[in-house]
């Protein structure tokens, strides 16, 4: 026996709200700020973003991106 | 400056591009057109050398780079006793990527979610044409 037609809608909508609720989340995790470091023996460290080195890491890279934007108004 | 036949700087030796608005080193300034060609992510970027010297840099302020990019290798460094090879460092704002290789340091701001993995791929490749470039002159200290 079929499904009722409203049926199908309501299925059609919720499949809908999950798919986009599942890209916020994707979304939100990508665009956490991150920092890592690479070591010539293949180790990688993630740096806490609260932590002292955290901080100076991201303080600086700030630092670098206001430079470099800088530029790159100047070259449009 | 002439670069060694057969190098991959021979093709952006010459290349005007406002990348390059400041070069302090010939085959460094044609590194740096080489990574600004090959990365459409990016913002800027520069190079320096085993002393943290800029030998090249995006845009008129060399040492504004420069002093930026040591504040960015200091605190990678404090955070371990090895030092880092790679810098990876992402925010609302952008993405800040150093690389250490042959005595060099190369240093690069880019859109956000470019991709790391080709960006430090670009990045080595110019550094290593360069340290090859820099040995065939017999003046680099790489």
């Amino acid at each position: 026996m079929p499904p009722k037609p409203h049926r199908v809608l309501l299925d059609r909508v919720s499949g809908y709200a999950d798919e986009a609720a599942a890209y916020m989340r994707r979304r939100k995790i990508a665009r956490r700020p991150f920092a890592r470091l690479y070591y010539a023996n293949g180790r990688a460290a993630d740096q806490d973003i609260d932590s002292k080195e955290g901080i100076a890491l991201f303080a600086a890279a700030d630092r670098l991106v206001e430079v470099a934007g800088n530029f790159r108004r100047r070259r449009t | 400056m002439r670069l060694g036949r057969g190098s991959r700087l021979d093709i952006f030796a010459e290349m005007a591009d406002a990348a390059t608005a400041t070069p302090t080193d010939g085959s460094a300034a044609a590194a740096l057109a080489f990574l600004t060609e090959m990365s459409p992510d990016l913002r800027g970027a520069a190079i320096l050398d085993g002393d943290a010297a800029v030998l090249a840099a995006s845009g008129d302020d060399p040492e504004a780079w420069g002093e930026a990019a040591r504040t960015l290798l200091a605190a990678a460094d404090a955070a371990d006793p090895e030092p880092a090879e790679q810098v990876h460092v992402g925010s609302e704002s952008g993405e800040v990527f150093a690389l250490r290789h042959e005595g060099l340091v190369a240093v690069a701001v880019t859109e956000r979610f470019a991709l790391a993995s080709l960006m430090l791929f670009d990045m080595r490749q110019a550094l290593r044409d360069l340290a090859i470039a820099r040995r065939g002159e017999g003046g680099g200290d790489a």
